[in-house]
């Protein structure tokens, strides 16, 4: 019951059930499977093991967290699958374990039935040779040299034998000849890959016939009973994975991922391929999801299709893929596909959206999701080092669309509701299109106006004083006025300021120029004392408002300078309205 | 409550009722084991998986017990928590045989100590730590020890192995369970 590394979120999502790093378990996705093996209502898992490659092949059966049975195969797994070979009650499941061009049948886990693939056409001439050779009437040597001829005009390629025979030394060729002059010339295939497809009924406890992917580019189906070949399909390449749904006697769908990069379409009405979907790079991994089918690339990218071969989608992973399954769970109507990466992850895709991430101590090679034991939910993986780690989806996960899916925030795939182009809108773009150079001739010169005025009247303000900043550098003064009361009486207060750097301002005065039938001010013209350069001095003044009707009027403050005619400074202040009545 | 029942109660005729949940993942032998528990002429034969959820009744020397047999499957455990509030008591039945499911049954009872209908009741637990005649099972040391039950402070709790087949102790943890709730109820 150790735990492995977790990310933040996941805990939340899968218990971690069982790990055990030393299983000594050597296999991939496509010999592993679960089923009800003792029928019993709790699923066992079945596997057929690798060993090192050349020995210690094994068909392992766990319950639970332990290994409950062993037996040896006789060569290495290509596929392994559990299916319902008859209606025999009680409904116990057979194993069907596919390795070089057999089929071998466990039933109850004793061996049962061994299926031969059937063999090629063998070349005439080849066949001629060996018949020369077996009459003595041709030497090793001459047959040698017979059989490179053969093998470099014919379009039937040589068998298994011949072809070692061209790859032995002069010295063994006499005893290779003798030992196998008496047999007949075969040429025999080998099975890729394995899949089940119901006979009859879409019942899940329904008789199931076996579907065999050879190297010879067919596909085999066979009688579940009578092992028989059902139905032949070819294709133009030798198929590598493959997935099939549908009933043979109804319909049927078979998705083949074949060697030559291209994922073929097989459906029951023709024995070649319906539809094909051309990639750019080897598929590494076929998951069916519903009616789609996803494919992993060996260019390190997720391709969604369509059952007919239409693009969908395309996702980007962080790592090569190292194997793919399906992650179906009915119960609670989520469908997704589980993806094996090289960088020690298993990403958990529903379409496109990465949906979870689960972090394993090792790289995975092998993924089974499904019934195990009693838990519905049940995740297997085996890893590269031989390792075995199940975990169990929470009863109360969910996967959040959005979460850790790397792209764009969902806002911007929100759309804006963008109105309509107007008539008006159109009319107005396409003239602005004809006259472009026109109009931004007129903009130029109605622009150069402007600036003409500006400066005109900029000009005209600086001579006549008439700004509220002094245009003298002698004595540079800034003034503002504020205006504050709502009638009749209001207070006029003028902020000024000396900009000069150190030298201070005398002699200064203020005049108002007002409309004496509007206003009447206390103090309409008043020295201003020293000015020290920086700080802002306020000067207040009181007005009154001496109309009753209601208007309002200009009053010009000038700041003057003893001794020069022009004010320095003149500000206009457009007084308010007057809100209230004087009291007379 | 008629005027015989009263005069039962204070005679001491009348027992005293008490409302008990039995929880666990399907299959650990909740039923078997409340089977075990009810009269011999009450007892059923064939014992079937729950579908929602049972009421049992059973007697002890001085306490009468309404038990909610509940479904441990998947779909139906988001019933439990509707009856924490009557329960008075709780049954937690563990298949000590299935470690694969030990996480998940760990889930569950972390679930229901947390839940706002019990995390701060001082609810008697009962754990039966069941099925300890299979060969693979996991002694009840090591059942607690997995589902961290040395964590459960304000709640008074015991575990008992048992053999719901053939009743084995059983008997050990009723007995327990009605200490618990005669102690806390005087
Ligand atoms: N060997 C053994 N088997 C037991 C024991 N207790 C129960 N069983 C068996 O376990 C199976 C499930 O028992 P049930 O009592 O139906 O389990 P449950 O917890 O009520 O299951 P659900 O109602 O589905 O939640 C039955 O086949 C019982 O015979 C036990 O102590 N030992
Ligand atoms: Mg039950």
């Amino acid at each position: 019951m150790s735990s492995s590394a977790d990310v933040s979120g996941e805990a939340s999502k899968w218990l971690d059930a069982h790990y055990d790093p030393v299983a000594n378990l050597y296999t991939f996705t496509s010999c592993v499977d679960l089923a009800d093996l003792g029928g019993d209502g709790e699923n066992k898992l079945v596997i057929g093991d690798l060993g090192d490659g050349s020995c210690g092949m094994k068909l392992k059966v766990y319950r639970g967290t332990a290994l409950v049975s062993e037996s040896t195969l006789l060569d290495l797994p290509t596929g392994l699958v559990s299916f319902l070979m008859d209606l025999h009650e009680p409904r116990i499941p057979a194993v069907a374990v596919a390795s070089g061009p057999f089929i071998y049948v466990y039933k109850n886990l004793r061996p049962y039935f061994k299926f031969t693939l059937p063999g090629l056409e063998v070349n005439a001439l080849e066949q001629d040779v060996w018949r020369q050779a077996r009459e003595g009437q041709i030497d090793p040597l001459a047959l040698k040299e017979l059989l490179e001829g053969v093998r470099d005009t014919a379009d039937v390629p040589l068998s298994a034998r011949s072809l070692r025979y061209l790859a032995l030394e002069r010295e063994d060729m006499q005893e290779f000849v003798s030992l196998h002059k008496a047999q007949p010339v075969r040429r025999q295939t080998v099975i890729t890959c394995i899949g089940t497809l119901r006979k009859s009924t879409a019942d899940e406890d329904g008789v199931s016939c076996l579907v065999i992917g050879a190297e010879s580019s067919d596909v085999y189906i066979l009688d579940p009973e009578a092992f028989t070949i059902l139905s032949k399909l070819s294709l133009p390449s030798a198929p590598t994975m493959m997935d099939v749904t549908g009933q043979f006697d109804v319909e049927f769908r078979i998705t083949v991922a074949c060697r030559n990069g291209n994922i073929y379409i097989l459906r029951r009405e023709s024995t070649k391929p319906k539809y094909c979907i051309e990639l750019s790079s080897h598929p590494v991994g076929l998951v069916r999801v519903g009616k789609n089918v996803v494919v992993g690339c060996a260019e390190e990218q997720l391709q969604g299709f369509t059952q007919k071969g239409k693009k969908l989608w395309t996702a980007s992973l962080p790592a090569p893929i190292t194997t793919m399954a399906a992650m179906d769970l009915p119960t609670r109507g989520f469908q997704a596909v589980l993806v094996g990466l090289a960088n020690c992850e298993v990403h958990l895709y529903r379409e496109k959206n990465l949906v979870s991430v689960i972090k394993t101590p090792d790289v995975v090679t092998g993924l089974r999701f499904g019934r195990y034991g009693r838990e519905d939910g049940a995740l297997v993986m085996t890893t590269k080092g031989g390792g075995l780690a199940v975990k169990i989806l929470k009863r109360t996960a969910t996967f959040d669309e959005r979460d850790g899916a790397p792209g764009p925030p969902p806002a911007q795939s929100v759309r804006l509701n963008v109105p309509k182009k107007t008539k008006l809108y159109v009319d107005q773009t396409l003239r602005e299109r004809e006259h472009a150079a026109a109009m931004h001739r007129a903009f130029q010169m109605d622009l150069s106006r402007v600036r003409l005025a500006a400066a005109k009247a900029y000009v005209k303000a600086l001579e006549a004083g008439l700004t509220p900043v002094s245009a003298r550098p002698s004595v540079p003064l800034k003034m503002n006025a504020v205006v504050q009361g709502l009638g009749p009486a209001f207070k006029l207060t003028l902020n000024v300021q000396n900009t000069a750097a150190c030298r201070p301002i005398l002699n200064l005065t203020v005049s108002f120029l007002y409309d004496v039938g509007l206003y009447s001010m206390r103090t309409p013209y008043f020295r201003i004392p020293l000015l020290v350069p920086g700080p802002v001095y306020p000067f207040e003044t009181l007005v009154e408002c001496t109309s009753d009707k209601g208007i309002s009027d200009v009053i010009k403050v000038f700041v003057l300078h003893d001794g020069k005619t022009a004010p320095l400074l003149t500000a206009h202040i457009n007084m308010p309205v007057s809100e209230g009545l004087a009291l007379t | 409550m008629g005027l015989f029942d009263k005069l039962a109660g204070w005679l001491g005729l009348k027992k005293k009722e008490v409302n008990v949940l039995c929880l666990g993942l399907d299959n650990s032998g909740k039923t078997t084991i409340i089977n075990q528990l009810k009269p011999s002429n009450a007892q059923t034969q064939d014992i079937v998986p729950t579908i929602g959820f049972n009421i049992e009744k059973f007697k002890t020397s001085s306490l009468s017990f309404t038990v909610f047999d509940m479904s441990g499957q998947g779909r139906y455990r988001n019933l439990w928590e509707h009856y924490y509030k009557e329960g008075q008591a709780i049954i937690f039945v563990i298949d000590s045989a299935d470690k694969l499911r030990m996480v998940v049954a760990k889930e569950e009872l972390d679930t229901l100590l947390n839940h706002p209908d019990v995390k701060h009741r001082r609810i008697p637990i009962l754990f039966f730590a069941n099925k300890m005649d299979v060969r693979e099972a996991l002694s009840s040391v090591k059942v607690s020890q997995l589902l961290c039950l040395e964590n459960i402070k304000d709640k008074p709790w015991h575990i008992c192995a048992s053999d719901a087949l053939r009743g084995e102790g059983l008997q050990e943890g009723v007995d327990w369970l009605q200490d618990q709730i005669r102690t806390l109820r005087t």
